[in-house]
């Protein structure tokens, strides 16, 4: 007994050893980046992990070397309507798939599955050329757009899977009484389904805020480019200068990994879910 | 309830999703298909595609850039997808053990894979200097005079591979859910048996996680064929075109230099690279990757 507590104890030390490594290896990039975006232009060569004076000033000047705060807001006016068409689309498509009886559903479904299999390249071309001609490229229109319709396959996938888990009787009670499917959906089904919409709204809002492909393509005039875009932008900047770079850089994950502290148990399920997708 | 009207209530609820198959997946596939067939270089019209029969995909098997794009994809992906399923089933282990102030372990191992690509690029572009990075700085604590990392050809793509480490918070995730779906009777039985830590993680752990492993796999090889965002933004393919990712070649080939025909061609022929590979996954799947019996859904 006493050698299998002691053994226990001695594999517990190791696992707490490996595990402060790596959130060392994890922490000391990020803490590095705060760090420079603290520093003064001489003081970021040198090997201080602490700056000697702490230069806020250079956030300052990071967000009026780029037009920061015009990089937000066309990043909001995109990531704001594709939160609503996503969440909104995905919730319908989801529902029709989880409740409904209908030729060709299975078919159907299997395309949903199939499509997420599908490479975006074998589509970015084409759609280009297909925004081109309505006259879109440059605006905000085509990386806002398609989010209305469906909400992408993962989601509706998402969606589903959780809709078929709440009990039928429910839905099928209210629709005895008369209620619409219409108010089934608005009233039963969507209270119900909060864990995958708040996880979908996560998805839609980290997607948004990461993509790079999307604008670098649409997006040609430089007062139109979201932050991501922007701070790549910032890097091609003659005579950059690093402190400021990285207090960019800094301001950019700040958003993402705050969203990240506050819902992280709805996205780890989320995730968790998309796992789920055996059988 | 399959009554008519039942019926075209759900096609109703649906609707958009199908309309959106039609406009933004099959129609431009079609177009694509189409298109790489053809010679356009969009500038022009679309009344000047020209087609050419199999032109494009004759010229692309005589590119050395495609071949080189090819072997920098390959090699990321055979080296990083297996790395990242070994270190990701590592790290969810020892996150897996009952511990207080795991929660925290796990919220900071996590936290990496939410911060923007654009963001992680530029702390690495910093990290990665030779000169004042802290990577080279830790080496030089061990007596190891580090290499110029993404200015040096031989150098670049591992260093992008070792990036990737950092952020593999996403698929630790998923193991840690799948570790945590193994019952504790098993690894109780297996451990009645006489079976140590080893033959109990081999004999018990891998077949109860070889779905999540499975799923893993084909997530890892459709992205590691899509990576772009860290190669566009740190070295641009280079240097010496070291870290020419396909889908980097595909950008610069329909957005550089607007050959929308040769590009079209190349993004089925990744198409068709990535279905092989899931295919070969899928196909091997039921030789090692282990379901419950209940797994029987509609």
């Amino acid at each position: 007994m006493h050698t299998i507590h002691h053994k226990w104890s001695l594999a517990r030390i190791i696992t707490l050893l490996l595990l402060i490594t790596g959130a060392a290896i994890v922490l000391v990039p990020l803490l590095w980046t705060v760090s420079t975006s603290l520093k003064s232009p001489a003081e970021v060569f040198q090997e201080s992990f602490i700056p000697k004076v702490w230069h806020w000033d250079n956030y300052k000047n990071a967000v009026t070397a780029v037009p920061f705060f015009l990089f937000l807001k066309n990043t909001l006016l995109i990531l704001i309507p594709v939160m609503i068409g996503t969440v909104f689309s995905s919730a319908l498509c989801g529902y029709g798939f989880a409740r409904f009886k209908f030729r060709g559903k299975k078919f159907l479904f299997l395309v949903l599955l199939a499509t997420m299999m599908l490479p975006g390249q074998v589509t970015m071309i084409p759609m280009f050329i297909m925004f081109k001609e309505v006259g879109w490229v440059d605006t905000f229109l085509p990386l806002i757009i398609p989010a209305f319709f469906g909400g992408g396959a993962f989601n509706i996938f998402l969606i589903r899977q959780f809709m078929r888990g709440i009990p039928k009787d429910l839905d099928e009670a209210a629709f005895m009484d008369g209620a619409s499917r219409w108010s089934i959906f608005t009233r039963i089904m969507l209270p119900l389904s909060k864990p995958p919409l708040i996880a979908v709204s996560i998805f839609t809002f980290m997607g948004v805020w990461n993509d790079f492909q999307g604008p670098l393509i649409y997006l040609n005039t430089n007062t139109k480019y979201t932050l991501a875009l922007g701070l790549s932008m910032f890097k091609g900047l003659y005579n950059v200068e690093w402190n400021m770079l990285m207090a960019a850089t800094v301001l950019i994950m700040l958003p993402a990994i705050i969203v990240f502290f506050f819902l992280q148990k709805y996205f780890i399920e989320g995730i968790s879910l998309s796992s789920a997708m055996k059988g | 309830m399959r009554n008519p009207r039942s019926e075209r209530a759900g096609y109703l609820f649906i609707l958009p999703w199908f309309l959106g198959l039609l406009i933004f997946t099959l129609g431009p596939m079609l177009f694509s298909l189409v298109l790489s067939f053809s010679k356009w270089d969009i500038i022009t019209g679309i009344g000047s595609i020209e087609f050419v029969g199999l032109d494009n995909f004759k010229a692309i098997f005589h590119d050395e850039l495609f071949y080189q794009s090819l072997k920098v994809t390959f090699i990321f992906a055979l080296v990083s997808v297996p790395l990242y399923q070994v270190v990701s089933i590592l790290i969810a282990l020892l996150l897996n053990m009952r511990t207080r102030g795991m929660k925290i372990f796990r919220m900071i191992y996590f936290m990496p894979s939410v911060i923007p690509a654009v963001a992680v690029s530029m702390m690495w572009i910093m990290i990665f200097n030779p000169e004042y990075g802290i990577l080279n700085r830790a080496l030089e604590w061990f007596g190891i005079d580090g290499p110029a990392w993404l200015q040096d050809p031989s150098y670049a793509l591992g260093a992008l591979i070792v990036m990737g480490i950092w952020g593999v918070g996403n698929t630790i995730i998923i193991y840690l859910s799948g570790l945590q779906g193994v019952p504790d009777e098993l690894y109780e039985a297996a451990q009645l048996d006489g079976a140590g830590p080893i033959r109990r993680f081999m004999s018990v752990t891998v077949p109860m996680i070889s779905p999540t492993i499975f799923f893993n796999l084909i997530m890892g090889i459709i992205g590691g064929f899509q990576y772009f965002t860290q190669a566009f933004v740190m070295t641009n393919g280079g240097p010496l075109n070291s870290t020419l990712f396909y889908n980097l070649y595909l950008y610069n080939k329909a957005f550089v230099s607007y050959e929308m025909g040769y590009a079209s061609a190349l993004s089925w022929i990744l198409f068709a690279i990535i279905m092989i590979f899931t295919l070969i996954v899928i196909r091997s799947s039921s030789m090692w990757v282990y379901y419950n019996g209940d797994d029987e859904r509609d």
